[in-house]
């Protein structure tokens, strides 16, 4: 049941032991530590965890690590410090306590590949499926149309 | 803790605040008696750094950016060379006003400002004194700005004085800025939390790990009050990394090499359950007890004038009770711990809000003295009170000391929700009157809740309410029961301000007088909170909405500040579905605004969580325990909810008032109120959901 799986993330080789069934989420954070994807609820409902596989954004929480086997995983760390949506969440002054942020970037991310240029109201229905209980809503908002109006992600 | 060593170690100036039976005292880290643990609370470095150690834990609020930035200030020094650091846990670290280390109550900046100023001052006098002596240069003409000691044309880094600096007394009394001359007090620096949390590299109480780590998860009783019974756990030991299973304080606990084998295991073990007092009990049953509980004699805690004859009197009368539901903090971040208890020496990393709780847990736990106990605050992935009840750090110890190895114990949502530690249920009784004109003249309020604080958390915002109304009545009637109740953002204020402001508006309603006008005349007699009321309905351009349908107004006076909302709504008659545009927002401060963005995104925060809980949120029950699982039945606001928020920050002479909790209190009722000027709506009850809005139509 527990056995060797080679994951590619940000680029980079991994291999690591798990159970087949085992939820990719874990074994990004607590196996190989890269902890900037978090748990929130397990159930694909808050977005805490979310991740980029094969550009697509993914709950982490609920694919099995067989599935994530041959396919390229993004996480916040594999995003540069100086990309634009990174400095946008420093400009607007984004986080409170942070926690979901890094699951809030990433689909901002992943949208701003398929579309560029989002309207407000794209941004809002899509992040609406991400959670934040300190009430960052707005913030993330505005930093997101402030990228899409800058035109780089 | 950290040892003498260590400030060795640091190198440069180092500052320590001695609580002493007089008071506070500042002392160098470097002559702190040796029967006192040394306590460091600020360092500055010979290469020109500043460390603040914050004894706050920082939980989104933003107090490792606001407590350092009030240092910074009096040391004049420049904000991209200070660094943050969490300061330990120990007696020397306690809030000089609470006396104790807890971050709640929307202190942090209140109580720690004079002590921060005096910090930053004594040590910025010390370098002046220094470089005075060793540049041969009469005090006066020396200037020390931007971390920089200038005379003349020529400027020297703060920290090529640090060593002579060290050898200057102590000043007892060092020179404070006057308020013109604040550089960064009032101004909206960068949050230092921000960049690494954007990085994905902030380190959480979920992001520590030790070498040989064990996971651990507790399996939680299905009702409250029960203790595991019987637990039989050979078919879940047969799965490969399980460790041990064996019962706690709590529950079952279930230690594996990796999380997900706990969970694995959990699902094959097999738990019975002691009885309990609510074993069996739904919604209903909650209901029923509490009504019979509001009937019921209580303590009366404040009476004025004669509350019962002139209600009897009043040509307008109003009587309604309000049923308000047990709440959960839904902290993004599930309670998590990381502990190991050796046979010498404990060390709890925690996302904890109170480092002096932690420690009396660990000690007791450990069975080891504090000087060999070691509390690591990590970043809270939220706390909103939550965090300040240290059940799951006991419940980390407790697994640890069994195993002998360092346990790093995750709850799953499903056994976040199940924990408890609720904002507690409430059943209010109010009684009003008021003469012909819509005066107020009676408020009797009468609530059945489990007490917080001795009670006091029971009658907050009532007792103390800013209103000049004649006659008043507050009784309070103490439930006991065994689903725990705990702090949640803003505490009692939570369910009074709801049911209190909803009730001015119905005599408002009933009297055809206007809200806004009924308020200030309540009001007369507090200047600062009737400007607050006054401005927030000229803000929103009171009486004309322009992106909802209806306006709803609230007010209402918690942690030291007066914050009034005017909310802009519609509602969807045939869903039942409210949407809430706008909020129009006015926050009083009293007389300092230490940094308004921190204020405003506090109250943007509370704004977001008090609309949840107006519109979302309710802990369910079914037999006896919480039905609600996970976030797809525990819902919160989402971003396609959230509204407009446009805060207004004022200032007064009179003592500082909290930032963090005061605007969510009023947020409910603003939206309550709306709901009963544009469409004759009463709501009594929370949360605001279509299928309760629909029944009311």
């Amino acid at each position: 049941m527990v056995k060797e799986f080679s994951l590619r993330i940000n680029g980079k080789s991994y291999k690591v032991r798990a159970f087949e069934d085992e939820p990719l989420l874990w074994v990004i954070r607590e196996r190989l530590r890269l902890t900037g994807t978090k748990f929130g609820c397990g159930m694909g409902v808050c977005g805490a965890c979310t991740v980029l596989v094969d550009r697509k954004t993914t709950r982490s929480c609920l694919l099995p690590v067989k599935d994530a086997v041959g396919k390229e995983i993004t996480t916040v760390e594999g995003i540069p410090s100086n990309h634009p949506l990174k400095k946008a969440w420093i400009e607007h002054q984004v986080p409170q306590c942070g926690y979901c942020q890094t699951g809030q970037l990433m689909e901002a991310y992943a949208l701003l590949l398929e579309n560029p240029k989002p309207t407000r109201q794209q941004i809002v229905e899509r992040l609406s499926s991400h959670l934040c209980r300190c009430g960052t809503y707005n913030r993330i908002i505005r930093a997101v149309e402030a990228v899409s109006r800058g035109g780089k992600a | 803790m950290i040892t003498r060593r260590d400030i060795l170690k640091l190198g440069g100036l180092t500052l320590s605040v001695m609580l002493m039976p007089d008071g506070y005292r500042i002392l160098k880290a470097q002559e702190v008696p040796k029967r006192y643990a040394p306590n460091l609370w600020l360092n500055l470095s010979r290469d020109n750094y500043l460390t603040v150690f914050v004894n706050k834990s920082e939980m989104g609020q933003g107090v490792y950016t606001g407590l350092p930035m009030i240092v910074a200030e009096e040391l004049d020094f420049p904000w991209e060379r200070v660094r943050v650091r969490p300061a330990p846990a120990g007696k020397p670290y306690v809030d000089p006003k609470m006396g104790i280390q807890l971050t709640g109550g929307s202190t942090s900046v209140r109580n720690m400002y004079e002590t921060l100023r005096l910090v930053g001052a004594s040590m910025r006098e010390m370098l002046v004194s220094s470089a005075s002596k060793s540049l041969g240069v009469p005090r006066e003409k020396i200037s020390a700005k931007g971390g920089y000691i200038r005379v003349g044309e020529k400027s020297y880094a703060y920290g090529e004085f640090v060593d002579l600096a060290m050898k200057e007394p102590i000043p007892s009394k060092p020179r404070l800025k006057e308020e013109r001359e604040f550089v960064y007090i009032g101004k909206s620096l960068p949050r230092l939390d921000v960049p690494e949390k954007v990085e994905g590299k902030a380190l959480f109480g979920i992001d520590v790990f030790e070498e040989g780590m064990v996971y651990a998860v507790v399996e939680r009783p299905p009702y409250f009050g029960a203790k595991p019974m019987k637990v039989q756990v050979e078919e879940a030991k047969k799965l490969p990394e399980v460790v041990d299973i064996f019962p706690i304080s709590t529950g079952v606990a279930v230690c594996a090499q990796s999380f997900w084998a706990c969970q694995k295991a959990r699902e094959r073990l097999r738990v019975e359950w002691s009885e309990s007092f609510v074993k069996g009990w739904d919604d209903g049953d909650f209901e029923r007890y509490f009504m019979q509980k509001l009937r019921e004699k209580g303590d009366v805690v404040k009476v004025l004038g004669s509350p019962q004859r002139s209600f009897e009197e009043s040509p307008i009368k109003i009587e309604e009770v309000y049923i308000q539901p047990y709440l959960y903090h839904a902290t993004m971040e599930p309670m998590t711990c990381l502990a190991w208890v050796k046979k010498d020496e404990c060390v709890v990393y925690a996302p904890t809000q109170s480092q002096t709780w932690t420690l009396e847990v660990a000690k007791r736990i450990s069975g080891l003295p504090e000087s060999r106990i070691k509390v690591i605050t990590t970043y809270l992935g939220g706390g909103f009170g939550r965090k300040a009840n240290v059940e799951f750090v006991a419940e980390a110890l407790e697994i640890s000391k069994r195993l002998g190895k360092p346990v790093k114990l995750i709850y799953t949502r499903e056994d976040d929700i199940k924990s408890g530690y609720f904002r507690p249920y409430s059943a209010t009784l109010l009684r009003v009157g008021a003469d012909k004109e819509g005066n107020l003249k009676t408020l009797s309020f009468k609530i059945a809740v489990q007490p917080l604080l001795g009670g006091r958390a029971s009658v907050e915002g009532v007792e103390n309410i800013p209103y000049s109304i004649p006659n008043l009545y507050v009784e309070r009637v103490d439930v006991e029961l065994p689903v725990s109740s705990w702090f949640w953002r803003s505490v009692g204020s939570t369910h009074n301000a709801f049911s209190v402001e909803t009730i001015i508006d119905r005599v408002a309603h009933a009297s055809k007088k206007d809200p806004v006008e009924l308020r200030l005349s309540l009001l007369r007699e507090n200047p600062v909170a009737r400007r607050v009321v006054q401005t927030a309905a000229e803000r929103a351009g009171w009486g004309k909405p322009k992106m909802g349908e209806a306006m709803g107004i609230a007010y209402h006076f918690s942690f030291g500040s007066h914050v009034c909302h005017v909310a802009e709504v519609s509602l969807d008659k045939k869903t039942g579905q409210i949407k809430v545009h706008r909020v129009v927002t006015v926050i009083d401060v009293g007389p300092v605004v230490v940094h308004p963005d921190l204020i405003r995104s506090q109250v943007e925060g509370s704004v977001a969580m008090g609309l949840s809980m107006a519109l979302k949120e309710q802990v369910k029950f079914k037999g006896g325990g919480v039905e609600n699982t996970n976030f797809h039945t525990y819902g919160l606001l989402t971003a396609d909810e959230m509204p407009q928020v446009e805060v207004h920050i004022l200032t007064s002479k009179r003592p500082m008032g909290g930032v963090g909790e005061p605007a969510l209190p009023p947020t409910a009722p603003a939206v309550a109120n709306a709901l009963l000027w544009g469409y004759g709506i009463k709501v009594n009850r929370l949360p605001m959901t279509p299928e309760y809005i629909k029944t009311l139509l």
